[in-house]
C-alpha cells in the first residue's frame, strides 16, 4: 500500500505535467494607434439679442458665455484644433433676409493662439437674429473635409428664428454628407421649443444635449467635449455603399464603415474568408430622429448560394441611442469563401418625420486567425459525484475481475 | 474467533488516509478559485478612477481590472464604459446615478445599465437590477448585473459571453421631455468575478473578441467580382490593415483571455481516478485475500 500511495503521488506529478503543457497561449497585445490627424471643434455662439438677458446665475447669458469661453480657450489640449463662429452677431436690423444670413467665422480652425481668441470674444455684444441652420452650414465649411474627428459646439439660448430651413434637417443632412459629424447642444434658456430643437439637432447627429444650469455647469462642459474630442482621437469610419443584392455588394476588409439605410431598405457586403479565418462583423443602427417605440435589427451571413450561415438579431422599445447585433462565423473549408452580410432594420417613424437620408449605419468587420476548436467539457474533465461514482464502480468491477482470473490461474491456498 | 492480523490493520488505516485525501481532494477545489478572485481585486488598485465616459461604442472609455469609472454628464446622453473578460470570469457591473435636483426635475424617469459584448450584442442579465425607475424625488439610482459566465468557445448560433471587450452603457431609457439636458453624475464599476468549475467550459476562440476601430477600405462591386486579380491586390491590402489594426485597448484579464487551467474539474476527475484505483485494488485484495 505504500506502493499505492507513491503511485498517488507519481499521478499527481503527472497531472501537473500534463496542466503546464496544457497552459493557454496569451493573446497578443494590441498595436497601439500612431499620431491620427488633428480632432476638430468649432465652437458656434448665439449673440442674438436675446443673449442680453440676466439669468444665468445673475450675468447676463452673454458675459456667462464669454467667461466659459476664456476658460475654454485657456484649457484646450495640445493638438485639438479649435474654431469660433458667431451667428446674429453684426446685423441688428428688423430685415429677416438680412439677419437668417447673419453668421461668420471669427477665429478660423486651428491652432489656437489664446490671446487673439480671447480678444476676438471679447468684442462680441448680443445683437441680432438666431440662424442656426445657416450658421450650422457655415460651421461645417470651417471645419473643412480632412481626416479625423469633427465636432460643432452650439451654444445659444433660442431656437431658430428662421424657421426653414429647420436646423435639426439640415444638422441631420449635414451629419449624412461626407465625413463623421457630430454637433452637441447647449441650452441657456429653459425653453420647451429651445429644448426640443437642440435635442432634435444633438440626436439628428449622435451628439449631446446640455441644459446650461450656471456658469460653472457651462465651462465644465465646454471643456468636457474640447477635451473628449482630444481624448478619444478616432479615425472616422470608411464611408461603404452596400449593394441591393449579394452580387453588387462591395468587398470589404477588417475595419469600421458607415453607411445609411432607409426605412425597410437592406443593405449587403460582401466578405472574403480563407480557410481557417473567421469573420467578425457587429453592426449598429443609430435612431437619429423620432421613431416609433419599438424596433429590431438583423445581421445575417449568407453564403453566395444564398443559404443563410448565422444571424445576428436585436429588438427593443424605449428611448435608445443605437440598436447593435453582430456575428461571428469560422471558415475551417478547403478554399477561400466569400460571405455576404445583409444588414436590416425595422426602426419606423411618425408620417410627419423626414425619410431620406436612412438612419446611420455602423458596420465593423473582422476578419481574423482563428482556431475555432469545440471542446464543451474543459479538457474532457469530468465534475460532480456521478462521475467519481462511476470511475470507482468502474475500477472495483476491474479489480473483482483482475482478482477472480488470478483465483482461476491460481487458486488461492486456505490456511 | 477473529484474529486482527497486522496487515489488516494497516490496510483499515490506508484506506481511512486514501479516503481522507480523496475528500480533501474534492472539497478542496474552491480554494485556488477565491485566490483568484482576490488577485483580480488587488490588481486594479493603481488605477484610480476613470472620470470621462464615451459617448458611443467606438469611443468608450476603457476601465482597468477593479477600476471605478466616473463621469459628469446630462440626462440624456448615453454614457459608454468598456471593459475586458475572459473566460472563467463572472462580470458584475454596478452603476449609480446621481439624479438632478428633484426641484428641477418634471416626473418619473427610467435608468437603464446594459451589456453588450465584442461583437455588440447585448447580453442579458443573469442577475441584479439592471433597469430601475425613479420616482421624482428620489436622489439617485443604483443598477447593477451580472453576466453568465464567460465561456472560452461558444457555437456560432449560440449567444453565450466570449472573452473580450464588453461594453457598459448607462442611459435613461425613458425620460420626461422637460427633464432632457439636466446635469447627472454617473459612475460605474466593474467587478470580474469568477464562475467556478460547474460553469467551466473547454474549447478555444483561437482569439478574444476586440472589435476593430480604424477604418476599412471596401471595394467597389465590380472590383470585387475582377477574380483572382482582385483576390491578389486584397491579400496585399490585408497585410498591411494586420500592421497597422487598431483595436481597443484593453488590458487581459487575470488568467489569460482563454481562461486560467485552473479549475476544480482537475480534482474531481482525479478525485474519481484515485477513488477508481482504490476500488480496483480492493476488489482485487478482498478477491484474492487468503481465507481464515
Amino acid at each position: 500500500m505504500i506502493i499505492g500511495r507513491r503511485s498517488a503521488a507519481a499521478l499527481c506529478a503527472m497531472l501537473v505535467g500534463l496542466v503546464a503543457a496544457g497552459l493557454p497561449g496569451s493573446a497578443a497585445a494590441e498595436p497601439v494607434g500612431e499620431d491620427a490627424p488633428p480632432p476638430k471643434v468649432n465652437l458656434v455662439l448665439d449673440v442674438s439679442g436675446s443673449m442680453r438677458a440676466k439669468d444665468v446665475g445673475g450675468q447676463s447669458r452673454m458675459a456667462a458665455a464669454q467667461q466659459a469661453f476664456n476658460e475654454v480657450i485657456d484649457a484646450v489640449p495640445d493638438g485639438v484644433h479649435l474654431g469660433i463662429r458667431t451667428l446674429g452677431a453684426n446685423y441688428p436690423g428688423e430685415n429677416k433676409k438680412l439677419g437668417c444670413v447673419d453668421s461668420e467665422a471669427l477665429y478660423p480652425v486651428g491652432e489656437v493662439d489664446k490671446t487673439e481668441a480671447k480678444t476676438a470674444v471679447a468684442t462680441l455684444r448680443p445683437t441680432g437674429w438666431t440662424p442656426i441652420g445657416y450658421a450650422l452650414r457655415g460651421a461645417v465649411k470651417d471645419l473643412g473635409d480632412g481626416e479625423g474627428s469633427r465636432r460643432i459646439v452650439l451654444i445659444t439660448d433660442g431656437e431658430d428664428s428662421c424657421g426653414q430651413p429647420d436646423p435639426c434637417d439640415v444638422a441631420r443632412e449635414l451629419a449624412a454628407k461626407g465625413t463623421q459629424l457630430t454637433v452637441d447642444t447647449l441650452g441657456l434658456a429653459a425653453d420647451d421649443k429651445v429644448r426640443r430643437q437642440l435635442g432634435c439637432i444633438a440626436e439628428a447627429t449622435g451628439g449631446t444635449y446640455t441644459s446650461v444650469q450656471d456658469t460653472d455647469q457651462l465651462s465644465d462642459r465646454l471643456k468636457q467635449l474640447v477635451r473628449r474630442s482630444a481624448d478619444t482621437p478616432l479615425e472616422n469610419p470608411a464611408p461603404a455603399e452596400g449593394g441591393e443584392r449579394c452580387a453588387d455588394a462591395p468587398l470589404l476588409t477588417s475595419g469600421v464603415y458607415s453607411d445609411r439605410a432607409e426605412f425597410g431598405q437592406h443593405r449587403w457586403y460582401q466578405v472574403e474568408l480563407q480557410p481557417g479565418q473567421e469573420l467578425r462583423a457587429a453592426l449598429s443602427v443609430a435612431a437619429d430622429r423620432a421613431v416609433d417605440r419599438d424596433y429590431a435589427v438583423l445581421l445575417r451571413a449568407v453564403s453566395e448560394r444564398g443559404t443563410e450561415l448565422v444571424r445576428g438579431r436585436e429588438a427593443g422599445s424605449g428611448r435608445t441611442d443605437v440598436l447593435s447585433t453582430g456575428l461571428r462565423y469560422p471558415w475551417n473549408g478547403e478554399e477561400e469563401r466569400t460571405v455576404c452580410l445583409e444588414a436590416s432594420h425595422a426602426f419606423s417613424a411618425p408620417a410627419s418625420v423626414q425619410r431620406t437620408p436612412g438612419l446611420p449605419v455602423e458596420l465593423t468587420v473582422d476578419v481574423v486567425e482563428a482556431a475555432d476548436t469545440a471542446d464543451v467539457a474543459f479538457f474532457g474533465l469530468a465534475r460532480g459525484w456521478i462521475p467519481v461514482l462511476l470511475l470507482t464502480v468502474t475500477g472495483l468491477a476491474a479489480g473483482l475481475l483482475a482478482g477472480l482470473i488470478g483465483r482461476l490461474r491460481n487458486p488461492v491456498r486456505r490456511a | 474467533m477473529r484474529v486482527r492480523s497486522p496487515r489488516r490493520a494497516h490496510r483499515l488505516r490506508t484506506w481511512t488516509a486514501a479516503a481522507a485525501l480523496a475528500a480533501t481532494a474534492l472539497i478542496g477545489g474552491a480554494a485556488p478559485a477565491l485566490a483568484d478572485g482576490d488577485n483580480g481585486g488587488n490588481s486594479g488598485d493603481d488605477g484610480g478612477a476613470v472620470t470621462e465616459a464615451g459617448t458611443t461604442f467606438r469611443g468608450a472609455t476603457v476601465l482597468e481590472p477593479g477600476q471605478e469609472g466616473k463621469a459628469a454628464a446630462s440626462s440624456s446622453d448615453y454614457l459608454y464604459w468598456a471593459f475586458g473578460a475572459g473566460a472563467g470570469q463572472r462580470p458584475t457591473v454596478s452603476a449609480t446615478v446621481r439624479l438632478p435636483e428633484s426641484s428641477t426635475r418634471s416626473g418619473t424617469s427610467r435608468w437603464q445599465l446594459s451589456l453588450h459584448d465584442g461583437l455588440r450584442r447585448a447580453q442579458p442579465c443573469a442577475t441584479g437590477t439592471h433597469t430601475r425607475t425613479a420616482r421624482q424625488d428620489v436622489a439617485e439610482v443604483r443598477l447593477r448585473c451580472t453576466l453568465r459566465p464567460v465561456q472560452p468557445w461558444a457555437d456560432t448560433w449560440s449567444e453565450d459571453p466570449l472573452p473580450g471587450a464588453y461594453f457598459v452603457r448607462v442611459a435613461a431609457v425613458g425620460l420626461p421631455e422637460q427633464d432632457r439636458g439636466l446635469p447627472i453624475e454617473v459612475s460605474v464599476e466593474v467587478d470580474a468575478g469568477s464562475a467556478g468549475g460547474a460553469r467551466r467550459g473547454g474549447g478555444d476562440l483561437g482569439g478574444p473578441l476586440v472589435p476593430s476601430l480604424h477604418a476599412g477600405t471596401a471595394l467597389a462591386g465590380g472590383d470585387a467580382a475582377d477574380g483572382t486579380g482582385g483576390t491578389g491586390g486584397t491579400g496585399g491590402t490585408e497585410g498591411d490593415a494586420e500592421a497597422d489594426r487598431r483595436t481597443l485597448e484593453l488590458a487581459e484579464p487575470d488568467g489569460g483571455w482563454s481562461g486560467s487551467w485552473w479549475s476544480d474539474r482537475w480534482l474531481w476527475t482525479a478525485g474519481g481516478g484515485v477513488a477508481g484505483a482504490l476500488a480496483a485494488v480492493g476488489g482485487y485484495l478482498w478477491v484474492r485475500r487468503p481465507r481464515v
